[in-house]
């Protein structure tokens, strides 16, 4: 079927779009702590959380190809960080960030070693090791002093003050304050921040030399190698990299309040939940986590209370009813397995899909300099297979 | 031989699989300029040496490049050192368009985006096939149009010596025959030196210089290609006539 429209990449009608959509996102962005309830508030919040996780994970696996099941120690690491600098030292919560960050690094780089001779599911094990013995090590009796044990750590997030500052513009505040009576839209800011630092991050990467050859490294990582791709060094980096983004939203969770070793985001749990989110919304595409926590955290909410049977709709009752628990992780499970039939590229390839039957964009020529047909100027000669072209 | 410069030179280079040793002690030179083809069959170590030389498996004895040894070099070391290889199977990145795929091969290059925007008209303009496909995904390709899609990405490092293991797996006669007179193009107008494993005989022995023939890990036999197929039993075993 022909496309009904065609735009050209870079050409007017696709800069209208962009700044259609752009507008569109930050309409949003301003809508929902200003005009939203708190709980919707709430729901972005952890959304965003879900997104910046799901994003540094679509880095490793996605692009680069190195499954790990690990990020929720990732996340916890970011998390207890912020909680321990807080806590112990009276650090201001934002400033803990950059520690989080860095010592993530430190830790995912460390991992990456065995990473770099095993692959797939001996790799998909180690890291898994890694996601369950972080809230055991938390627990440890020798280093409950510093982590607080199971019970955890509280007043790990911002000190509330009647007199704190506000920041006002002339009345209008969609940023919320800390004064103890709006916070949420505090939070809410401090993730958006996050995410977006974490998609620039990727973004920045993925479009480069360096997202090629990560990108190689996943298709075929002898050829990459023999491009001249150092293998170890990028595996390594890219996995302390994208350890330490995980770490910026499991510190944001510590600036609300408390954290303990519990908290399913911190335990394996947690792996699971970025890995389904990254899948459904599309690995190996930019948006795809994006669209996936969206999805993830519309789909939890509305099905958290279908244990009681009436509050079910009528139409679904009969599929649910039986459920003791929120459905939504069986709901994720069967799509799941409807997606990889439709589309393999998750929520976004699918959009991606149904776009192009709509728009058709014709991308600007590769490489940076014009390319018109050149004449053989080198005195090589051309060479057109008369091989018949049956594939597409 | 007159008096060229050796270009590549190994010594006694042995290479394996964990305890299988699959290269005996191989010794052979490359010259600048030349196009060296080594024959081998199925199991000769012909993919073992292409691998050993570029430094994807551990090896030992001594591999010198441009009179440097490389033996202790990572393999993109060895890649910007100027050795680049083919792999066998194509091996070109699925999922990545042609012209990214041709940008990855410049992975090693520090010599900015213009020139390297220069080289892929240039390749385009050789291979004018990977032109028209330029934004498709490179495995949408057709097996002709990958292995040139390799090859230009090889060449896209610019580099002094290219490996290319077994270019006509895969393909019809017609189309590995341009391929290999493409190769012998490159050579004759660019200088490119070729070091090039194949099974296909008849074709490679018409662009090399020089031939080695591999045996189970073993060079038996070396000379010129007139030399290699006027003596019989090589003819028998390896041209079939």
């Amino acid at each position: 079927m022909k496309p009904l429209f065609t735009i050209k990449a870079g050409g007017p009608t696709s800069w209208a779009v962009r700044v259609v959509c752009a507008a569109a996102l930050v309409y949003v962005l301003l809508w929902i702590p200003t005009s939203g309830s708190n709980s919707l508030i709430d729901t972005a919040t952890t959304a965003l959380t879900l997104m910046g996780a799901a994003l540094s994970l679509n880095l490793l696996l996605g692009f680069t190809g190195q499954i790990s099941l690990g990020h929720s120690a990732f996340f916890g690491i970011g998390a207890y960080t912020t909680a321990v600098c807080v806590t112990r030292w009276g650090w201001s919560p934002l400033k803990t960030l950059p520690i989080a960050f860095a010592v993530a690094f430190v830790v995912g780089a460390l991992v990456s070693l065995p990473a770099l001779r095993i692959k797939g599911v001996y790799l998909a094990l180690v890291t898994l090791t890694l996601g369950v013995v972080f809230p055991q090590f938390i627990k440890w009796p020798k280093i409950e002093w510093l982590t607080g044990g199971s019970r955890g750590l509280t007043d790990t997030g911002f000190k509330f003050d009647k007199n704190n500052r506000t920041f006002e513009l002339f009345g209008w505040n969609p940023w919320g304050n800390l004064r103890g009576e709006n916070v949420k839209p505090f939070y809410f800011w401090i993730a958006v921040v996050i995410v977006l630092i974490i998609y620039l991050i990727c973004r920045g990467l993925v479009k480069s030399r360096v997202g090629r050859s990560l990108v190689a490294i996943r298709d075929n990582s002898t050829a990459a190698a023999v491009m001249g791709v150092n293998l170890a060094l990028t595996k390594g980096l890219v996995f302390g990299l994208s350890a330490a983004m995980c770490a910026l939203p499991g510190s944001l969770t510590a600036m609300k309040g408390t954290v303990t070793p519990d908290t399913a985001l911190l335990t394996v749990i947690g792996s699971i939940t970025f890995l389904i989110v990254m899948v459904v919304g599309g690995a190996g595409t930019l948006w795809g986590p994006i669209i996936g926590a969206i999805v993830y955290q519309f789909i939890t909410e509305k099905t958290g209370d279908w244990v009681e049977p009436d509050k079910i709709p009528s139409l679904l009752r009969p599929f649910f009813s039986w459920s003791k628990t929120p459905p939504a992780a069986g709901i994720f499970g069967l799509s799941l397995v409807v997606l990889m039939f439709v589309a393999p590229l998750g929520l976004a390839g699918f959009w991606k899909q149904v776009v192009g039957r709509v728009v058709a964009v014709v991308p600007k020529p590769a490489g940076s300099t014009t390319l018109e047909p050149t004449a053989p100027s080198d005195g090589i000669p051309t060479w057109q297979p008369e091989e018949p072209l049956a594939e597409q | 031989m007159t008096s060229q410069t050796t270009l590549l030179n190994t010594r006694f280079l042995t290479a394996g699989y964990g305890p299988v040793t699959v290269l005996h002690g191989i010794d052979i030179e490359v010259n600048e300029g030349e196009i060296v083809v080594v024959l081998g069959a199925n199991g000769a170590g012909k993919t073992t040496l292409m691998r050993a030389i570029s430094g994807t498996i551990p090896r030992t004895g001594n591999i010198e490049f441009e009179g440097r040894s490389i033996k202790k070099d990572s393999t993109d070391a060895i890649v910007r050192a100027g050795i680049v290889q083919v792999p066998q199977g194509r091996g070109t990145f699925p999922e990545l368009s042609v012209a990214d795929n041709l940008l990855a091969g410049a992975y090693v290059r520090r010599d900015g985006a213009k020139a390297v925007a220069d080289d892929i008209a240039k390749w385009y303009s050789v291979f004018p096939r990977l032109q028209e496909r330029s934004t498709q995904r490179a495995g949408s390709l057709s097996g002709g149009e990958q292995q040139m899609l390799a090859i230009a990405r090889a060449l896209m490092s610019r580099p002094k010596l290219l490996l290319c293991d077994e270019p006509s797996m895969g393909l019809a006669p017609l189309i590995t025959r341009e391929l290999f007179n493409v190769i012998g193009q490159l050579n004759k107008e660019e200088g490119l030196s070729v070091l090039l494993v194949e099974q296909n005989a008849n074709l490679a022995m018409h662009i090399a210089s020089r031939v080695y023939l591999l045996e189970t890990g073993v060079i038996v036999a070396s000379g010129s290609a007139a030399e290699l197929s006027a003596d019989d039993s090589i003819r028998k075993a390896y041209l079939g006539f």
